[in-house]
C-alpha cells in the first residue's frame, strides 16, 4: 500500500520528477518548495514519511528537521543532500533524520529507501507504549493501569499520539490530522468526544493520567 | 448423643420474615428507580432479581464450608441467604444505586468489593455489597450494567458446562477480551449519555 509523503525540494524540475515517480509507485505526495511551507504542512499532520532537501530557501532541511523533532513529530525523515560531505550527513542523522540520500541519486534507490521508511513506520506502530501508570498495547488495543479495557481504532490512535507526545500541548488541528487524516466528517466536536471517551476510560482503568485542555488543544499529563 | 435437630426448612421460622426483608430491599431500589424516572425521564434499572438462597444450595454451602447444617449457621455464618441483583442501564447508575442502598438506615454495609474498577482476572465485573439488616439478616447485593450481566451469564455457562469442548485457554482469553470491550463500550455509552444530557 502507498504511503502519504511530504516532499520538500526547491528545485522545481526535480520536485516535479520525484513527485511523478513516487505517485507512479502508488504513494500520495504533497510537494512543497521551501522549509516554512514544509513545517506548516507537517504540523497539519498525517504523513507516513517526509523527504527533505537540505538546501532550501526560508528554512533549510536541517532547521525543519530540528523543529519538527522538538515539536514531538516522529514521522520518519529521509534527507536529500547535494553535498557528499560526511559532516552534513552526521549533522542530519544527529538532528533526527532516519536516512539520507546523496545527490545525484538513482530513482530506484530513492524508491527503495521510501519503501524501507514506510516499513519502519509500520514497525513503529507495533509496540507497547507506556506513560505514567498506563500501558497501551498496539497489538490488542488494550489500555491498562490497575484495570483494563479495549479501545476502538480511533481511540487507540488518539491515545497513541497523546502518549508519544506526552506533556506537550497538541493543537486540535494536529490531532485531527494525525488521527483522522483530514476525513471530511471529523471536526473539533469529534475530537472533543473522543477525548471525553479517553478521559472516561482512563478513569475506569484506575489511572491517574489525565488529558487536560491546553489552549485550543490537549495535553496528556501524569496525575498526582 | 444429642444432635441439634435441623428443621425441614433450613431457615425454619425465619423464612416469612426473610421474605419481608427481601421485599423491603427491593422497595428501596425501586425508590431510586422511580425518583430518577421522574427527574430525568430515564429508568436507571433494567431489572431486579431477588431470591432467598434455596434450601438445597444453603445446605451444600454449609457442608462445603465445614459448618453445622443449622438455621443459626445459615443466618450468621453465610452472608448470602438473601440475594439481590440489580442490573442497571448505565455505569453511573450502578454507583448511584450503591449510594442509595448504603444510605438506608435499616442496613449496615459490612463489606464492599468494586469489581468494576478492579475487574477479576477473568474479566468479571460487578459491584458487590454485603448488607446486614436491622432484622439481623445478611444480604448480598450485586450491582452491574446490562453488558456486565450479559457477560456474566455466558461465563456462568463456561463454569458449569460439564463436557468442555474447544480450546479452553482460547475461550477464557477471548471471554476476557469481550469483557474488556464491553467495559469500554459501557464507558463510551456513559460519555454519550452525559453529552446528550449536557452533563459535564
Amino acid at each position: 500500500m502507498g504511503a502519504r509523503l511530504l516532499l520538500a525540494e526547491d528545485t522545481r524540475d526535480l520536485n516535479r520528477a520525484l513527485t511523478t515517480v513516487l505517485e507512479h509507485e502508488g504513494h500520495q505526495v504533497v510537494s512543497v518548495y521551501d522549509g516554512e511551507e514544509a513545517l506548516d504542512r507537517i504540523h497539519e499532520g498525517g504523513f507516513d514519511g517526509i523527504i527533505l532537501d537540505i538546501m532550501m530557501p526560508k528554512k533549510d532541511g536541517l532547521e525543519v528537521l530540528r523543529e519538527l523533532r522538538a515539536a514531538g513529530v516522529f514521522t520518519p525523515v529521509l534527507l536529500l543532500t547535494a553535498k557528499a560531505e560526511v559532516d552534513d550527513r552526521v549533522v542530519g542523522l544527529d538532528a533526527g533524520a532516519d536516512d539520507y540520500l546523496t545527490k545525484p541519486f538513482a530513482m530506484k534507490e530513492l524508491l527503495a529507501r521510501v519503501r524501507s521508511m514506510a516499513r519502519r513506520r509500520e514497525e513503529y506502530a507495533v509496540e507497547q507504549l507506556s506513560f505514567g501508570d498506563i500501558s497501551l498495547n498496539a497489538e490488542t488495543f488494550e489500555l491498562s493501569a490497575s484495570n483494563a479495557v479495549r479501545l476502538s481504532v480511533k481511540e487507540f490512535e488518539l491515545m497513541q499520539v497523546l502518549i508519544k507526545n506526552a506533556g506537550r500541548d497538541l493543537t486540535s488541528s494536529y490531532l485531527l490530522g494525525q488521527v483522522w487524516h483530514g476525513e471530511n466528517e471529523a471536526d473539533k466536536d469529534t475530537l472533543q468526544l473522543y477525548v471525553s471517551y479517553l478521559r472516561g476510560k482512563l478513569k475506569w482503568v484506575g489511572s491517574s493520567v489525565t488529558v487536560s485542555s491546553a489552549g485550543t488543544g490537549f495535553k496528556l499529563m501524569k496525575g498526582e | 448423643m444429642a444432635e441439634k435437630v435441623t428443621p425441614d426448612d433450613i431457615y425454619g421460622e425465619h423464612r416469612a420474615n426473610m421474605e419481608k426483608v427481601l421485599d423491603r430491599l427491593v422497595g428501596k431500589a425501586m425508590e431510586l428507580r422511580e425518583r430518577t424516572r421522574e427527574e430525568q425521564g430515564l429508568d436507571p434499572v433494567e431489572h431486579i432479581l431477588a431470591r432467598i438462597k434455596s434450601d438445597q444450595s444453603m445446605r451444600e454451602k454449609l457442608a462445603r464450608k465445614g459448618l453445622p447444617i443449622t438455621t443459626e449457621a445459615a443466618l450468621t455464618q453465610v452472608n448470602d441467604a438473601l440475594g439481590v441483583r440489580i442490573v442497571c442501564a448505565f455505569l453511573n447508575d450502578v454507583y448511584a444505586m450503591r449510594d442509595h442502598l448504603a444510605s438506608d438506615p435499616g442496613v449496615e454495609v459490612v463489606e464492599e468489593r468494586d469489581y468494576i474498577l478492579h475487574a477479576k482476572p477473568n474479566g468479571y465485573r460487578s459491584y458487590h455489597m454485603i448488607l446486614h439488616t436491622e432484622e439481623g439478616y445478611y444480604a448480598e447485593v450485586q450491582l452491574r450494567t446490562i453488558s456486565m450481566d450479559t457477560w456474566a451469564a455466558l461465563e456462568h455457562h463456561l463454569q458449569y458446562k460439564k463436557e468442555r469442548v474447544g480450546n479452553q485457554n482460547l475461550i477464557v482469553r477471548e471471554l476476557k477480551r469481550c469483557a474488556d470491550e464491553l467495559a469500554s463500550t459501557d464507558v463510551s455509552m456513559q460519555t454519550l449519555r452525559d453529552a446528550i444530557l449536557g452533563v459535564d
